[in-house]
């Protein structure tokens, strides 16, 4: 039987194969070849898309080029967005390869966030982690640690070592042996047809009874609109790291499991294809 | 309008200014010269800030006092203040309490208490405070949350507010220089 420590190294290598295309707009010295690439669910677009860039660069002038920036089907991809969230919110019904379109002009500021550097990947990063903590420990674990630990924590994820990364990592999926469980659970839910960026709330993974909190009592609380009727056919899908976690599923578990390397649950709720 | 005629329309306003309640299951007292955020992104438009209470007290959250608020800021750009339009019922358009504490040698804000939309995002703020200090847009000014993590420009101070609020109200601290890394 699987051990539930499977789960978290089918998560972290979980990839999604990608075909990156320069829009037609871009002024090209000769024609630019898509590039194909398989890109990491737990990471950052601007992590690990450096090859894509020295591909396209090769055949602009360097006065063509500025920022890049990618875009699906008109929509920006945000950087700071890992690309599992991304690719399940927006493209997870087209059929792979996931087509991006690559920009080196008319960086959209009002959609998307600058870029400048990996240092300001990593400032997110940490950012998202120390939120997590907040949430899961008052910030009691994360501020134990010492900085070398949580560089260790960043180059885990920019080298792509699950052993690094998790040896670190385990800390804070850790909780005092009295609990049941972390204190608020961090999760953030997505849907692409609503206003608002995302849903983020303070939810404990722990009813007063003692009884675990499940993803279906979540989404309940935060999200009604998500839950389909129980007669009712099948209009919404809840996906995390591209699967439906059963809504019986405790939320403690998924936290501790299915979170992504931030430590945040990013659930993404989408229309139920109709093929 | 330049920072210092802004100053000075203020003095002019009506002097009993008060707030819209936010969603706080208790009062407690509001300094008078509290005032409301105007939002940055409508900068070019003349704003409307006159607000009138919302027709409903939504979802009977502890709304007790709405006084209306009488006139205010002015969008940067914008010499009128336009008449007021109604402020729709609804979550997302209530305000929240927002404290803002400076770190280290940065400049104190005088008005520390702020009444802001919740939709209102950490940039918003960062560019209200920046032409409130008077600071120069190329210099960078970070926010904080439980002097611990600074959170991404784009998210909504009303999400910060319900995670991480206490006593009604959001405290931020903000500074010149990383102060958190």
């Amino acid at each position: 039987m699987t051990d539930d420590k499977d789960v978290l190294r089918d998560v972290w290598f979980g990839r999604i194969p990608t075909c990156f295309t320069l829009c037609q707009d871009e002024i090209t010295e000769r024609e630019a070849e898509p590039y194909y690439l398989l890109l990491p669910r737990v990471s950052y677009l601007t992590l690990v898309t450096d090859k894509v860039k020295k591909h396209f660069q090769k055949v602009m002038r360097q006065e063509d080029i500025s920022e890049i920036w990618f875009e699906y089907e008109g929509t920006p991809l945000k950087w700071h967005y890992p690309i599992g969230l991304l690719f399940d919110l927006l493209a997870s019904s087209s059929a792979l390869p996931w087509n991006i379109t690559v920009h080196f002009k008319s960086f959209p500021e009002k959609d998307l966030l600058h870029c400048p550097s990996k240092d300001a990947i990593e400032a997110h990063f940490m950012s998202c982690m120390k939120e997590a903590d907040a949430l899961k420990h008052k910030s009691q674990v994360i501020n134990e640690m010492q900085k070398k630990d949580h560089k260790q924590l960043w180059m885990g994820l920019q080298n792509d070592r699950f052993d690094q990364f998790w040896a670190i990592n385990r800390k804070l999926m850790d909780y005092p042996a009295e609990e049941n469980g972390f204190r608020y659970i961090p999760f953030r839910i997505y849907q692409t047809t609503t206003e608002r960026p995302f849903i983020q709330k303070l939810f404990r993974p722990v009813a007063a009874d003692g009884q675990l909190h499940t993803l279906g009592d979540l989404l309940k609380e935060v999200c009604p609109s998500a839950i389909d009727p129980e007669d009712g056919e099948k209009k919404n899908q809840v996906m995390i790291h591209g699967i439906e976690p059963m809504l019986e599923t405790p939320l403690q578990w998924l936290s501790e499991h299915l979170s992504y390397p931030d430590n945040f649950l990013h659930i993404s709720i989408i229309p139920q294809p109709t093929d | 309008m330049t920072s210092r005629e802004h100053q000075v329309s203020l003095c002019n306003c009506v002097p009993l200014l008060r707030r819209l309640l936010c969603d706080a299951p208790w009062r407690k007292a509001r300094p008078l010269h509290a005032l409301s955020l105007f939002p940055s992104k409508m900068a070019e438009e003349s704003q409307s800030v006159l607000q009138l209470p919302p027709s409903s007290a939504a979802g009977g959250e502890g709304l007790t006092d709405v006084s209306p608020e009488t006139t205010t800021p002015e969008p940067p750009s914008s010499a009128a203040v336009s008449p007021g339009t109604e402020e729709p019922a609804g979550d997302t358009k209530k305000k929240i309490d927002i404290l803002l504490k400076a770190v280290g040698d940065t400049p104190i804000m005088k008005t520390k208490k702020w009444a802001v939309e919740r939709t209102r995002t950490i940039q918003g703020l960062i560019d209200f405070i920046k032409k409130f200090l008077k600071l120069v847009a190329s210099e960078q000014l970070f926010i904080y949350v439980n002097q611990s993590f600074a959170p991404s420009p784009d998210q909504e101070v009303g999400t910060l507010y319900e995670c991480f609020g206490s006593d009604g109200k959001l405290v931020l601290h903000y500074c010149k220089s990383q102060a958190w890394g």
